[in-house]
């Protein structure tokens, strides 16, 4: 990871001449910061990673048991299985953002009514507790008397049972992600669409460009820096998804062990059949992940936004 | 963005620094009033521990860890009663959902924090009890202060890891069959009387099933757990669900037990298993859609009002190759780490006494285990025959636990569903299950 | 959109039997006010609210004054180790909150704050994504009126303070409202650390209200409708703000 990490936009100043160092004083400005993180996150991250090495008492006391954790992890089904409904939660949360684009470029036309009462509307799920949401979602899926059901039916289809059913589960779980998500993403994408210049969309008119060919040729490459900066925090929140999922399901759910999530899969061995050092082991595996991931993305946000 | 990380928060929203400053200012009130409270608390915490001699003169403040929101009023009934003895110990209720109870619980405990006393039940009591995190109550019980024999004995035994005991049950529940007798009498069905059979319990089931199917009502349905479902009808059968370092599940018997409801839900007496996820059994009796719902005791705390409360009628489960309900009960535990362990252990015999026990069972909502305090419980429903659940005791089977029971739990909760629904036979289904458990068990 | 939220509140008004009939109600038949009254009386909603506020305050305050100095420090100052130091601080932003639970308890045991506001909000003073976050927006800022501050003589304490600081108010906002939403409304960690029901949250006193065995619908809605109503509030009032703050943020 480290210096890669860079934001839309910031390339090109960042590598301005400089003076020498600043001495102490960027000590001072970063060591307040750098002693929470230290105790509070890399600590935990460093004992996690060691006791993904041993065999872990369930209260304490651990003994080193070399790779065998790993050994069993890379065997057990429930990791493919997770990771991939991670990865599915991960797509479908994705679709918030064209979604939103979409949306957003409805709402920049000029003469549009209460655009702002649009936005607060599509922005309050992004606002709301989710534990609170997710109890209503629950009761709207509800395969019995559930409205959303009631809804298909007056359509003529037979909604299946949202959240008991293995597949569609974790779909009824990402559709409530894309949900509180996308108000977001239409904020951040609007004010995109503000900075782009009137003229440019004249000029392509008098060339004869339809309305589509102006979006995609005008707006989204205009826009490729906002969107590679949500497509990278969506992934990020979103390989990391358990509450969402753990709220809307319930714990005693019997779908939850084959629509779980990576993070769920590690809860559920540390802290449910009490086995932490197994547990670490897949912590260490979803932080490799993610940072793969973003890693990925990264570079090729890079080419991707440049050459746009 | 909902699942952001703790340290790092989710995406930004904005509101410029007024926001900022608005609720800064909003705050410091707050704050002040905040952390007065809060050093009282901490102070009376850290105070007065222990060293009092007689025993009504201790001082001490003890933290009592519970799960269930709705048991606060009757505790607190029973505290009153404790400090009218123990006039200087304070006890602090702390409730924590029971999704997060054990994670906060395994937190505590790896940290040597656990509540002076608090709430355990038979699937973690052995973790708990093996890895020293509980003080036994043999010095108790040989004081005179805990008599073990006016409790259940199954529940004794629950409590209790190579002989030494940890616990007294504060009260317990056993299994029956909730019945609607307004359904029956709707679909025209009789209602048993006395023992039935496993055959008259599928076929009384499905009669209601047939003839109110079109108003979107069921005969019979379980939690499709192991404690108020498959377990019982496990024994039932004759069948065992753990045996030593052995799982039961590959025994004949055993899928009997299964297949009974396997058989109910094809029938189509029952909602089928997603139904049974989206809206529990217990909800589909409350709202009047289900004529038989297999539950525990303590569903009567949910029946004091509404529709049905006035037409139940709890009947005994029905008998299979022999008469058989799973029984269980919460205990009181104290934490081997507790620092007040004279005045928390003072708590945990006032709990074990009749006197306490007698207040818990008035407030109605749990059946007191304190043997002869029990009446109360039958009596908090009349003409519902809540005494069904007494006399079950008669033939009450503990509940299934082991050293690390949660490991094989998660294995019932994943398999099983597969054979209930018919997705997968029964025997394939406990064949797995009996050999994934039969390994979580060797690894204790 | 807005219908869960609007659903909800018609159920928080319903019985349970009309949450739960097979035809979906529309409105209840009788506004059941009662359901509010037992949200206070199952849980100290006052104290809760309080907390609440006070922890989403602090933990405000904190990050706004850390994630400004160290975001400043990584953008426009020069020190070695820099690169590294900002990956470090960044790879926590990979890692799943579920995963410090423990280690982070025993530190906040081991430094005596078990039960204590200083540890509910201790952990969440430190953000790396508001340090991500105020580093990008220095980054932006150019570069000539550090020069000129410092021609001035000021130390870059005071060019940081004076000169640059205003300039990034808008992304501070934004920092502001992602520390207060998810101040308010973090679960886990406060249900482990309090254990006085006084102490808790309303993120934390609403969960205690969910219970698997039997559930009451419409209460549960009405707790969950009053614990996010402040929060909601402050949003529809400050919305103008809000949303332009936000919108900054993508967009350096």
């Amino acid at each position: 990871m480290s210096s890669q990490v860079q934001v839309p936009g910031s390339v090109g100043i960042a590598r301005r001449p400089r003076r020498r160092g600043d001495g102490v004083w960027p000590w001072l400005f970063i060591a307040p910061l750098l002693l929470g993180i230290g105790v509070f996150y890399l600590w935990p991250i460093a004992q996690t990673v060691y006791y993904s090495f041993t065999t872990f008492g369930v209260f304490g006391g651990s003994t080193f048991s070399g790779l065998d954790n790993y050994r069993q992890l890379v065997t057990d089904p429930s990791l493919y299985r997770s990771l991939l409904n991670t990865l599915l939660y991960t797509l479908i949360v994705l679709l918030n953002i064209p979604i939103a684009l979409y949306l957003a470029s409805l709402m920049n036309m000029p003469g549009l009514r209460f655009a702002s009462v649009y936005r607060v509307i599509y922005f309050l799920p992004f606002v709301a507790m989710p534990t609170a949401v997710a109890f209503v979602w629950r009761i709207i899926y509800n395969g019995d008397f559930g409205v959303l059901n009631y809804l298909l039916g007056l359509v003529g289809i037979n909604g299946p049972y949202w959240i008991s059913t293995p597949g569609a589960a974790i779909v009824a779980v990402a559709v409530v992600g894309l949900w509180s998500n996308l108000g977001f993403s239409i904020i951040v994408l609007g004010a995109g669409l503000k900075t782009i210049p009137q003229e440019l969309y004249e000029a392509a008119q008098l060339d004869g460009a339809s309305r589509w060919r102006q979006f995609r040729s005008v707006t989204v490459p205009l826009l490729t820096p906002t969107i590679a900066f949500l497509v990278i925090i969506t992934v990020i929140t979103s390989l990391q998804l358990f509450d969402l999922l753990y709220a809307i399901l319930g714990s005693t759910n019997p779908t939850l062990s084959k629509s779980m999530s990576l993070v769920y899969f590690f809860y559920r061995s540390g802290f449910v059949t009490n086995d932490k050092g197994y547990a670490a082991a897949i912590a260490v595996v979803i932080l490799f992940i993610i940072g793969a991931t973003t890693a990925v993305q990264f570079r090729l946000q890079r080419r991707w936004v440049h050459g746009g | 963005m909902h699942q952001a990380p703790r340290s790092t928060s989710p995406l930004g929203r904005p509101a410029k620094a007024v926001l900022a400053a608005s609720v800064l200012a909003l705050g410091l009130a707050a704050c002040g009033g905040s952390s007065t409270s809060q050093s009282t608390s901490s102070s009376a915490a850290s105070g007065a521990a222990g060293a009092a001699s007689a025993s009504t003169d201790l001082k001490a403040t003890l933290t009592y860890g519970l799960w269930d929101q709705t048991q606060v009023p009757a505790v607190q009934k029973v505290l009153a009663g404790f400090n009218a003895k123990y006039p200087g110990v304070k006890v602090n209720v702390n409730v924590t959902p029971y999704a997060d109870y054990w994670t906060k619980l395994q937190t505590q405990a790896s940290s040597k924090t656990l509540p002076d006393v608090f709430w355990m039940n038979g699937p973690n009591f052995q973790l708990y009890a093996a890895n020293k995190q509980l003080a036994p109550i043999t010095d108790q019980v040989k004081s005179g202060a805990i008599d073990p024999t006016k409790y259940p004995k199954a529940l004794d035994d629950l409590y209790t890891l190579d002989g030494v005991q940890y616990g007294v049950p504060k009260d317990f529940d056993t299994i029956a069959i909730w019945a609607n007798t307004a359904l029956f009498k709707e679909a025209g069905v009789a209602l048993p009387t006395g023992d039935w059979t496993w055959q008259q319990f599928q076929d009384t089931a499905k009669q209601i099933s047939d003839k109110l199917k079109s108003k979107g009502i069921y005969g019979a349905a379980a939690g499709m757990d192991g404690q108020t479902t498959y377990y019982d009808t496990i024994f039932q059968a004759g069948g065992t669900v753990v045996d030593g370092k052995k799982s039961g599940y590959d025994s004949a018997a055993s899928q009997q037990g299964i297949q009974f409801w396997t058989d109910l839900i094809k029938s189509g007496a029952s909602p089928s298993v997603k139904q049974l996820t989206d809206t529990t059994a217990d909800q589909w009796f409350t709202s009047g859609k289900l004529a038989m719902y297999q539950g525990g005791s303590w569903f009567r705390s949910a029946l004091t009002k509404g529709p049905v409360s006035s037409s139940v009628k709890v009947l005994p489960l029905p008998m299979g190759k022999q008469k058989a309900t799973v029984i269980h009960g919460v205990a009181n535990v104290v934490a081997a780490s507790s620092k007040n362990k004279e005045a928390a252990q003072a708590l945990q015999d006032y709990f074990a006494s009749q006197e306490a026990e007698q207040t818990l069972g008035s407030a109605g909502s749990v059946i007191p285990a304190y043997t002869g305090t029990q009446s109360t419980f039958a009596a908090s429903m009349p003409g519902a025959d809540l005494q069904v659940f007494l006399d079950a005791l008669a033939y009450a089977k503990p509940l299934p636990v082991s050293a690390n029971t949660a490991a094989w739990n998660a294995l019932e909760t994943d398999l099983l569903p597969d054979a209930f629904s018919g997705a997968r036979p029964v025997a394939d289904v406990t064949k797995e299950l009996a050999a994934k458990m039969d390994t979580a068990l060797g690894h204790e | 959109m807005a219908f869960p939220f609007v659903w909800q509140v018609i159920m928080s008004l319903s019985t349970n039997a009309e949450v739960q009939s097979v035809t979906p109600h529309v409105w209840p038949h009788r506004l059941q006010w009662g359901n509010y009254h037992q949200v206070f009386e199952q849980l100290p909603f006052l104290h809760q609210l309080r907390t609440s506020v006070v922890i989403t305050v602090i933990r405000t305050a904190a990050q706004l004054l850390l994630c400004t100095l160290a975001g400043y420090a990584f953008a426009r100052m020069r020190f070695r180790g820099r690169g590294a130091l900002l990956g470090i601080v960044l790879s926590i932003l990979m890692v799943p909150a579920q995963v410090y639970l423990l280690s982070q308890y025993q530190i906040v045991k081991g430094l005596g704050l078990l039960d204590s506001l200083g540890g509910l909000v201790l952990p969440g003073l430190f953000s790396a994504f508001g340090t991500y976050l105020m580093r990008t927006a220095f980054l932006a800022l150019p570069q000539e009126l550090e020069e000129a501050a410092r021609l001035d003589g000021a130390n870059p304490f005071q060019i940081f303070w004076r000169v640059m600081l205003p300039l990034v108010r808008p992304t501070m906002s934004v920092l502001a409202i992602t520390s207060v939403l998810w101040s308010w409304n973090e679960l886990l960690w406060p249900l482990v650390v309090t254990t006085y029901s006084d102490h808790m949250p309303l993120s934390a006193g609403l969960a205690t209200l969910i219970s698997d065995r039997t559930i009451n619908y419409p209460v549960v809605m009405a707790a969950s409708l009053l614990a996010m109503a402040p929060v909601l509030v402050l949003f529809i009032l400050l919305q103008r703000r809000v949303i332009d703050g936000l919108a900054s943020s993508g967009l350096k």
